[in-house]
């Protein structure tokens, strides 16, 4: 076992870093934060996909792994991208570079609001038997305002997917998967950095005399879900690096449960001021609150989880101690 | 980034398993270990076991060389650590000198402390106890009122010592006592027989174990200079640089795991496993295992590297808790008929391990107050 990245993968995870970090550098809180639900990061984007990073899991000796490394990376920044669907989802369930953004719904949320598809090139449906790949071209969508920290569209009227390319029926449980992975991603990026940013208040606030964060009761909350974040963080990385359903399973049930204390606790922690626009926050957590519920949320995964690693309710009915 | 076993990690797991199947009895859970590490018919047996396990050297596999190891690291470490203690530690307190007591002597011992000491760790003769905890030093630990003053060649120390698992049983002490200064720099660390003029034991029936808790009284025990380990006043900075790794020492995870397996299989039997509002419980007690497994992970892959100590062994050991509690809260709440005497030995040892983990070894705030200081960096409270 060695939990560092090897040579390879240091490299470019230091290329990633190098590029996203000048975009976390933006107005933190007071009015010189542009008082919105959400930031499209277009210059990020673009300097991403001039790099080729959202097909950097086809590219020969990279992977799942390193499209990991991509969408938590990207997940840690307030601004928002679509990294998760073109780079990890789109490129492995397709092995091609989809035209990106790309979006990804089950069939009955599609006219309801979905991450990314007001501006996607892309939809991909999960359709129960299938997986359809669609172009958005003249599709009827239009944007959704939301308080969550994504962009979101809707598609207006029922759609006809009957002439669409599909993947068929083996391609449902890997979409699945690797949505799973997704979530588990994102949502360690998004948790790091709303920690991150809050630890960071409870410094500077002061409350009594004495700053917010020499108070125990919030030392032991925000320590109680730094180690959730780590958590989340390590199970991602591992079901990354197996490819194995269970652990994708163990992360996203982590991960959406995780969120809960977290959410609760950074804007309990950040309080009025983590409530207004002027202050990033909640660039992270709306996310994380929109994370929560994916794929039918922590409930869904627990029962997906149970069955594969203990199959059939009743297939194993002798005790082996007594 | 690597997650998987190599192949020589595998064939010592392999190795360490085919000996566990052949020596533990059949009635090993509901006969030997159903009282924990620290129990009679356990402890009993361990110097046989512990014997056998050294003719196949695999005890201190993992010391240096110089020391009678093969410097076979901190993976083949964690490794001893899942397979033993998640059949409820059949080394018994072997695991204490093997795990900090034996590489505390190499780091700050003698020479002729390295040869008296080391060796019979390695041949699996000695069980350990450690005395640190007082009536009025557990978290505070500082606090601890035990002397040793200095008397011609030796010390004579009094005092008690409290909480102190395995003492009714075992041969050698890792003492913490006080010579001189009050605070942390008057602290020192002895070696001592358990059975030392001096000194008596009372075992304190617990709720998780009518045999681990004792009491350890002092009155004028003398022992020589060389019962010493360190320098006087260094004993603090022994126990915390040894130590920081003996959190996560225990692979409490691994048997938290093998449980969580055991409670489904009983679940299973009785039909309440088609619930499915249970079958998510389960898989809830499952992922908090399997992160505390994989921040373990991380600390050990810091110590295979030789990097300093950091704060992830709170953040691994404070996992590990949530982890313990649980799947400890599924037996009681499912299966409390199993958790009686007559009960499943595997179960009842798992639990009453558990429910102690948020208080030995640290209590579960202070692994907070930690994290929240030296991860978070966050300024010290009222
Ligand atoms: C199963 C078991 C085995 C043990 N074996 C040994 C052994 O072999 N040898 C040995 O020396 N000791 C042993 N101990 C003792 C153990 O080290 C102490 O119990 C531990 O250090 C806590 O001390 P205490 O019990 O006196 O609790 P206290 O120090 O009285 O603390 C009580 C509670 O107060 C809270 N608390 C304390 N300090 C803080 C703080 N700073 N911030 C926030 N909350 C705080 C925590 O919730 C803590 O649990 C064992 C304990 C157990 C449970």
């Amino acid at each position: 076992m060695d939990l560092a990245f090897n040579d390879e993968q240091r490299v470019l995870h230091d290329a990633i870093v190098q590029i996203v970090t000048p975009h976390m550098d933006i107005p933190r809180s007071g009015p010189t934060v542009k008082p919105v639900e959400f930031m499209y990061a277009d210059r990020l984007d673009h300097e991403l996909a001039e790099g080729e990073f959202f097909s950097i899991a086809l590219i020969d000796g990279c992977g799942l792994l390193e499209a990991a490394m991509l969408v938590y990376e990207t997940a840690r920044a307030p601004l928002v991208i679509e990294a998760a669907g073109s780079a990890l989802i789109g490129a492995l369930l397709t092995g091609e570079a989809l035209p990106r953004p790309v979006a990804v719904a089950r069939m009955e949320d599609l006219p309801r609001a979905v991450r990314f598809l007001d501006r996607a090139r892309t939809l991909i449906v999960d359709m129960g038997d299938d997986v359809a790949i669609v172009s958005t071209d003249g599709l009827p969508i239009a944007p959704v305002h939301t308080m969550f920290a994504y962009p979101m569209g809707r598609v207006l009227e029922k759609v006809d997917l009957s002439g669409s390319r599909r993947l068929g029926p083996s391609a449902v449980p890997r979409l699945r998967h690797l949505c799973r992975l997704a979530i588990a991603l994102e949502t360690a990026g998004a948790m790091q950095s709303a920690i991150d940013f809050t630890t960071q208040y409870v410094k500077d606030r002061r409350v009594f005399g004495r700053p917010v964060g020499s108070f125990q009761a919030v030392q032991h909350r925000l320590a109680a879900d730094l180690q959730k974040a780590r958590g989340c963080y390590w199970l991602a990385m591992r079901a990354a690096w197996s490819d194995v359903p269970a652990d994708a399973e163990i992360a996203t049930l982590y991960a959406q449960r995780a969120i809960k204390a977290v959410n609760y606790d950074t804007h309990q922690f950040n309080g009025a001021l983590g409530m207004t626009l002027e202050h990033a926050l909640h660039f992270w957590t709306f996310r994380l609150r929109i994370l929560q519920g994916e794929l039918g949320g922590a409930r869904a995964q627990a029962t997906t989880l149970a069955e594969t690693m203990w199959g059939d309710p009743s297939s194993v009915p002798v005790p082996v101690s007594r | 980034m690597d997650f998987g076993w190599t192949t020589s990690d595998d064939a010592y797991r392999a190795e360490l398993v085919s000996f566990l199947t052949q020596e533990l009895p059949n009635n090993w859970w509901d006969s030997f270990a159903y009282d924990g590490p620290s129990g009679p018919e356990l402890m009993n047996n361990a110097g046989s076991f512990n014997r056998k396990l050294a003719q196949k050297d695999l005890i201190v596999r993992h010391w240096p060389q110089a020391y009678g190891g093969q410097d076979a690291g901190a993976w083949k470490q964690i490794i001893v650590s899942e397979e033993m203690w998640s059949r409820g530690e059949p080394r018994s307190s072997l695991y204490l000198g093997a795990n900090w007591a034996g590489p505390a002597i190499m780091k700050f011992g003698t020479e002729a402390q390295k040869h008296r000491f080391l060796r019979p760790i390695a041949d699996g003769e000695v069980l350990w106890c450690q005395g640190f905890s007082e009536p009025e030093a557990g978290t505070d630990l500082a606090n601890m009122k035990t002397r040793a003053e200095p008397d011609g060649d030796g010390y004579v120390i009094n005092g008690s010592k409290v909480w102190t698992s395995y003492a009714a049983r075992a041969d050698t002490m890792f003492l913490l006592a006080r010579v001189g200064a009050t605070g942390k720099g008057g602290v020192s660390c002895f070696i001592l027989p358990v059975d030392a003029a001096g000194i008596t034991v009372r075992p304190i029936p617990a709720i998780h174990s009518p045999h681990d808790f004792n009491e350890v009284f002092f009155t004028d025990v003398r022992v020589p200079a060389d019962a010493r380990l360190g320098e006087e006043g260094q004993g603090w900075d022994i126990v915390t640089t040894i130590l920081h790794y003996e959190r996560i020492g225990a692979a409490r995870y691994e048997f938290s795991r093998r449980t969580l397996d055991h409670i489904v299989t009983h679940l299973k039997a009785r039909g309440l496993f088609d619930d499915p509002a249970i079958r998510g419980e389960c898989s809830k007690a499952l992922a908090e295992v399997e992160a505390a497994r994989l921040l373990t992970y991380v600390v050990i892959d810091g110590r295979a590297k030789n990097l300093p100590p950091s704060a992830d062994t709170y953040v691994a050991r404070y996992s590990m808790i949530q982890a313990d509690h649980a799947v400890a809260n599924l037996s009681s709440t499912y299966l409390p008929d199993l958790l009686t005497h007559d009960g499943d030995g595997m179960l009842r040892a798992h639990f009453t391990a558990a429910i102690t983990a948020g208080i030995a070894a640290g209590a579960a705030e202070v692994q907070l107050n930690m994290i929240s200081g030296r991860y978070l960096g966050l300024p010290h409270g009222a």
